[in-house]
């Protein structure tokens, strides 16, 4: 790419950046969804209690509601955070390069880890989880929740969603590396 | 070469981690590209693979760890609504008049502070913002400061309830159930995460006494090093007392009923969140926004530590595929002085470790490969759980590569030197070493109180 780009490049660099901002957006939109379950979580959970001791009554179905917020929270929460950059990195090194050897740092972990694990986590689930529809899996507790299947559904999701994110960390990485070589030639 | 495969496959994933992407989708990437040389090359059986989503499933309905998201609530509850903030505040008042009293304060608030969160980062970061203005206000030598911030933020590894021992303590019980299967026992002894800790109660209360027992004597020796604060107004005790109480009270409820066998931990968890937003709701210290915060927050803290779990996982179902469990127990059982001397192997690459992992990554990678064959030779869990736990928060200081010297230099000023900060924390380093060798000497400082409450055999 020549100092300045074509206008080609220029046009093709703007869809790039709408595309990360409406997968940004989407997943801040689960991301703000997800995140009040954590205190219903709480409130659930103070309820068994309650229960439990004033009521003398065990609340299999709220007990178990509360492991499917769980689920939902951290597989969901899952690509949420990596578009937060809240996943932790060992930072020694990470921490002291530019922002452009950063990001190819980004580009190559997304390539060789994030895009293998999250096709793997797609490819080896789906038998594991149609057999759970197939079977209309229920729980195992007399009185649990009857969506085992559904609550398996969410490896599958997080993967799908963590490979959308990955998609656009990798642009995102992309972008900064283009960028910035477009500016070093044009000085 | 094959039948090291496994080892090899360890060192890789170190040098990869050090390039800085997240950590878990490393852990989990480089199991896969592992696996898949191995398939091609068949020294590697793709069935081991097959377990995943079985695991990933585990790692949903674990009951045991719906006590991480409920303890990280809480944490972040008392850190936005500033309730920590407000007890330092007060605590230093009537202790700041005396020489160290400052320091002693923040040692208190630190100790209390430790059992809500339990994540290095974030303790040390919010300890130092906390108290160090005031500390280096009052003409504390900078030395004693860091060094006295930096080891009251690592306390939150070993003062429950801490997060930390939470998935310590799951992974235990799970080493502990194997240890015993492949010793042919099967109706195993169980632990729990609250036998941890009950566990960790003298040892953590131990380094406590140690650091304020410290404190004091500096402040005798040389009281230009800690001064006592001119204090311009009175103490106002009602103030003290509703400030102090209430953290207070939260925090005993949570662990006195985990303690009694009240309540399970993640039950005792989400009534310490509940009972936090209830104060903070009480002081009206918490606008929508800051609460739609520590929902993201917890979120996102929650999401970290168990996509960790998802990719070490990962990690482990392969290099178990490449034998490396066998492997392990191979080295251990050959290895000079016995069990003692695997322990102190184990210890070591602990600490080497603690430099560059945090204790989320070094429990669910390291413990579940050496825990079962340290465990099925004769090592007490609960021990081996508060030494571990002990060990990694002295890595953590140690210079210079220790994560909280790191977070502390982030926010310290500029005028303070990193040299200071290092002298600063070697008498807290000497004070963990000596609790580690009371504990190798005297392991029923931990093991006792978990005998009285629960009446593990």
């Amino acid at each position: 790419m020549g100092a300045g780009g074509n206008p080609n490049n220029k046009r093709s660099d703007a869809m790039l950046h709408r595309l990360i901002t409406i997968s940004d957006r989407t997943a801040d939109l689960i991301g703000n969804l997800v995140a009040p379950l954590t205190f219903l979580m709480g409130l659930l959970t103070c309820i068994v209690v309650i229960a439990r001791y004033s009521l003398n009554m065990g609340l299999i179905p709220v007990v178990e509601a509360v492991i499917y917020l769980h689920g939902i929270i951290f597989m969901l929460g899952i690509p949420y955070a990596l578009k937060e950059q809240a996943h932790v990195r060992v930072d020694i090194i990470y921490s002291r390069l530019k922002p452009k050897s950063r990001a190819f740092i980004d580009l190559l972990g997304t390539t060789i880890f994030l895009f293998p694990v999250s096709l793997f986590l797609i490819w080896s689930s789906i038998d594991y989880v149609s057999l759970s529809w197939r079977m209309n899996e229920t729980s195992y507790e007399p009185g649990g929740l009857p969506w085992v299947y559904l609550l398996k559904t969410l490896i599958p999701i997080m993967a799908c969603l963590l490979l959308v994110q990955g998609l656009t960390e990798f642009l995102r990485s992309l972008l900064i590396i283009l960028n910035d070589s477009v500016k070093t030639q044009a000085k | 070469m094959v039948e090291y495969a496994s080892l090899i496959m360890f060192a890789v994933v170190f040098a990869c981690l050090l390039l800085g992407y997240p950590v878990a989708l490393t852990l989990g990437g480089t199991a896969l590209i592992a696996a898949g040389v191995g398939i091609l090359t068949n020294t590697f059986e793709p069935t081991f693979l097959f377990a995943t989503p079985n695991r990933i499933f585990g790692i949903i309905t674990n009951q045991t760890l719906i006590a991480v998201p409920l303890f990280v609530l809480m944490g972040v509850i008392l850190e936005q609504s500033k309730i920590a903030e407000r007890l330092l505040a007060t605590m230093s008042k009537p202790f700041g008049s005396m020489p160290g009293g400052l320091g002693i304060a923040v040692t208190l608030v630190g100790m209390l502070m430790a059992a809500s969160t339990g994540i290095v980062g974030a303790t040390v970061v919010t300890m130092s913002l906390m108290s160090l203005p005031s500390m280096l206000k009052a003409n504390y030598d900078p030395a004693l400061a860091t060094g006295t911030i930096c080891a009251t933020g690592t306390l939150g590894q070993i003062i429950p309830p801490s997060i930390a021992l939470v998935l310590l303590g799951d992974v235990l019980s799970n080493a502990y159930q194997q240890a015993q299967l492949s010793l042919g026992i099967f109706s195993p002894k169980t632990i729990s995460v609250g036998d941890l800790f009950a566990g960790a109660v003298l040892p953590g209360l131990g380094l406590v006494l140690f650091y304020l027992c410290y404190l004091i004597i500096v402040a005798r020796l040389s009281p230009s090093r800690a001064p006592p604060v001119a204090s311009t107004e009175a103490v106002n005790f009602v103030e003290i007392f509703t400030s102090l109480v209430s953290p207070l009270l939260l925090i005993f409820a949570v662990l006195g009923s985990i303690l009694t066998g009240i309540a399970t931990p993640t039950e005792a968890a989400a009534v310490g969140a509940i009972g936090a937003l209830i104060l903070a709701l009480l002081t009206k210290s918490l606008s929508i926004k800051s609460t739609l915060i520590i929902a993201r927050s917890t979120t996102k803290t929650t999401a970290m530590v168990f996509f960790i779990l998802i990719g070490a996982s990962l990690f482990s179902l392969v290099f178990r595929g490449y034998g490396g469990d066998e492997l392990i127990k191979t080295l251990f059982e050959g290895m000079p002085g016995g069990v003692i001397g695997a322990t102190f192997i184990v210890m070591l690459v602990i600490f080497l470790l603690g430099f560059i992992l945090d204790f989320i990554e070094i429990t669910f990678v390291v413990v579940p490969i050496v825990g079962p064959v340290l465990l099925a030779m004769g090592i007490d869990p609960i021990w081996l759980g508060i030494m571990i736990a002990l060990n990694l928060q002295t890595s953590f200081l140690t210079p210079p590569f220790g994560f909280a010297l790191f977070y502390l230099r982030g926010v310290a000023p500029a005028s303070i030197k990193t040299t200071d900060i290092y002298r600063g924390v070697i008498p807290f380093i000497v004070m963990q070493l000596l609790m580690m060798v009371l504990l190798i000497f005297l392991p029923e400082l931990a093991t006792w109180l978990p005998q009285q409450i629960f009446g593990r055999p």
